[in-house]
């Protein structure tokens, strides 16, 4: 069951009775396996209920919903649900249970044997950084990190190739918030569920989507879309005032350094004739030398009265600040260049051997460019933890 | 023994009665006969006396009450599963024990003596019939109480109605269940001094054969006390026992 399965809706449709319109109104929508899909959109637009189709906490009135190629229709609801996890906001962890008791509550529906499910507690408490000693303990005694943790654990206990989460950070504050965000993501990386996501902020759901459905009233699907798509190229006037007028800014936090093309600086080696650095500098896009050592590793930039040497002094007048990786996420770049009020800075590949270097220049031109727009960045392709 | 405990101290409360310099003996005959005789509000010697008669009374007594609480506890407990899951059940049945609940114990007991005859059978029926509002009233509030997250989270995850039920919310109910047990056994403590008139002994057996000799309903009387406040903290203490997740200090 750890294989990961696709989730297919095919025109699923949820007409509640007494309603007048359907709360869900004809959704299709492909999660490949082992993707994370968030479910975007302002309350009421139906995410939730869409969400709750899959495991039949809501069932369809038409349509269909294929979980790994089969019907969920065919399927006895609580076979199902056992299949599949499932997280929400106020996590619903049983109060009167302990910790390792909740963890364990599909497993022993599942009717698994004692050590195994007592190695499998240990095992997930781990894989989610709960204390062991916390295994004895009762919701009530946990902070909501750990409360939220706690679901999350519980929802993988049975290894279930999906997940359901509903808003499940939606409860804690931005700071825990952003953190189990983004052990989440590495959680992911390792354990790679088809997951459905759920949650009305556009952020958080740029961040966590591998993609993105952004859902107005009715269950209308307004765009389905890389997070990277939907901040290049809204579909229309809702999206686009969905995801807010910061979208720019949204997209260097999807971006990495390695993602632009940086300039080349001018090099100069230490005892290396000043005459030859000074021949580099004219007509160069960075109007500053950078010294490094023999492995291309940077010193710092020369200032005007080191140019005026012969040779290319060992210790420079200003160090190379900020020192950029090429594995940055652009926004933070972005806030280092303006931090260190410097307008270049150097970036350097894994090694520490010097890559190129960015500018707030070079910024201002990508999110001015039709580029920022239109062009794909590999770098989208995954959500960055910023 | 608490029977045992309880002569010691009304031996020790009639010595203190007696004026010094008498034998001990004629102390004790003297002070019995005159409060006996003058009905006084206490005649410490004479219970001490006479405290065998009341052992077997409340004994059965207390078996009365643990089976009619018991009885009653089992149907208020179905009646509340089922009016849980079949909503509409919850106004009739709220109406039928309500309506149980307010016939008077002695005319109950008189209504049911044609049927059932003279005896235990017959208290148990009519005391149990008195529990079953508030018990049924308590778990209903008790399963309405269960946290709807945890409920949603247990079914999303795969529970079945009837696991739901017992692993969730009926764990989850035992504070407000248990509230209403306590508060059913302490009645029936009280009433079941009543069975009496259904020929089923217990404390009401010595209390009405002699009403008016006070020292006889003090002690009678205070028999019950003693054993409703017994029942209540065995109650307390079970609740405390299976709710664990209670005491914890919250973050």
């Amino acid at each position: 069951m750890s294989e990961p399965a696709a989730v297919e809706f095919r025109e699923a449709t949820k007409v509640y009775a007494r309603a007048d319109r359907p709360a869900i109104d004809g959704l299709s929508l492909d999660v490949p396996a082992g993707e994370i899909c968030v479910l975007v959109g302002p309350s009421g637009c139906g995410k939730t209920t869409a969400m709750r189709m899959v495991n039949r906490m809501v069932d369809i009135t038409s349509g269909d919903i294929l979980v790994g190629d089969r019907s969920v229709r065919e399927r006895s609801p609580a076979e199902l649900r056992r299949e599949i996890g499932y997280v929400i906001q106020q996590t619903g962890l049983f109060p009167h249970r302990t910790i390792a008791d909740n963890v364990a509550t599909v497993p022993r529906l599942l009717g698994w044997e004692r050590d195994r499910i007592g190695e499998r507690v240990r095992e997930l408490m781990e894989l989610v950084s709960l204390d062991p000693e916390l295994a004895g303990r009762y919701p009530a005694e946990l902070s909501g990190g750990q409360q939220q943790r706690v679901g999350v654990a519980r929802a993988l206990a049975a290894d279930p190739g999906v997940m359901l989460m509903d808003e499940p950070f939606g409860a804690v504050d931005p700071i825990n918030r952003e953190r189990l965000q983004n052990e989440f993501l590495r959680l992911q990386a390792e354990v790679r569920k088809t997951i459905l996501f759920v949650t009305h902020d556009i952020d958080e759901a740029i961040k966590m989507g591998d993609r993105v459905a952004v859902m107005r009233e009715g269950g209308h699907l307004a765009q389905y879309a890389t997070p990277a798509e939907l901040l290049m190229a809204p579909a229309d006037g809702f999206v686009e005032d969905f995801v807010g007028a910061d979208r720019a800014l949204k997209r260097l936090a999807l971006m990495r350094v390695s993602d632009i093309n940086l300039w080349e600086a001018p090099l100069a080696f230490v005892g290396q004739a000043m005459a030859e650095v000074r021949a580099k500098l004219d007509g160069a896009e960075v109007p500053h030398a950078l010294l490094v050592d023999s492995e291309r590793r940077p010193l710092g930039w020369l200032s005007e009265s080191d140019l005026q040497a012969d040779v290319v002094p060992d210790r420079p007048d200003s160090p190379a600040k900020p020192l950029l990786d090429l594995d940055d996420v652009m926004r933070d770049a972005l806030s280092d260049l303006l931090q260190a009020e410097s307008m270049y800075g150097a970036v350097v590949d894994s090694q520490g051997r010097i890559a190129g270097v960015l500018s707030v220049e070079i910024i201002a031109d990508f999110l001015g460019s039709d580029d920022a727009l239109t062009e794909e960045h590999p770098a989208a392709e995954r959500p960055v933890s910023a | 023994m608490i029977s045992l405990a309880v002569k010691a101290a009304l031996l020790a409360a009639a010595g203190k009665g007696c004026a010094p310099g008498l034998p001990a003996g004629f102390c004790h005959h003297h002070a019995e006969t005159s409060c006996v005789a003058r009905n006084g509000f206490f005649c410490a010697a004479w219970a001490a006396d006479n405290f065998d008669r009341y052992v077997g009374p409340f004994f059965k007594h207390a078996l009365i009450v643990s089976v009619s609480v018991a009885v009653g506890f089992v149907l208020a407990l179905a009646l509340a599963v089922l009016s849980h899951r079949h909503r509409w059940l919850v106004p009739p049945l709220t109406g039928f024990t309500g309506v149980l609940y307010t016939v008077p114990s002695i005319a109950f007991f008189f209504l049911l003596l044609p049927i059932t005859g003279f005896g235990t059978d017959t208290a148990v029926i009519a005391l149990s019939a008195y529990t079953l509002q508030i018990i049924y009233r308590n778990t209903l509030a008790g399963l309405a109480n269960v946290p709807p997250e945890a409920k949603d989270a247990g079914r999303g995850m795969g529970m079945t109605d009837r696991q739901l039920l017992w692993r969730v919310e009926l764990p989850l109910a035992v504070p407000e269940i248990v509230a209403g047990l306590r508060i059913a056994t302490v009645s029936t403590v009280a009433i079941a001094t009543l069975a009496f008139f259904a020929g089923a002994g217990g404390l009401g057996d010595p209390l009405y054969k002699d009403i008016t000799f006070k020292t006889n309903v003090i002690l009678a009387g205070g028999l019950a006390i003693l054993m409703a406040i017994g029942f209540d903290a065995l109650l307390l203490g079970l609740q405390r026992a299976v709710t664990p997740w209670r005491r914890v200090r919250a973050t």
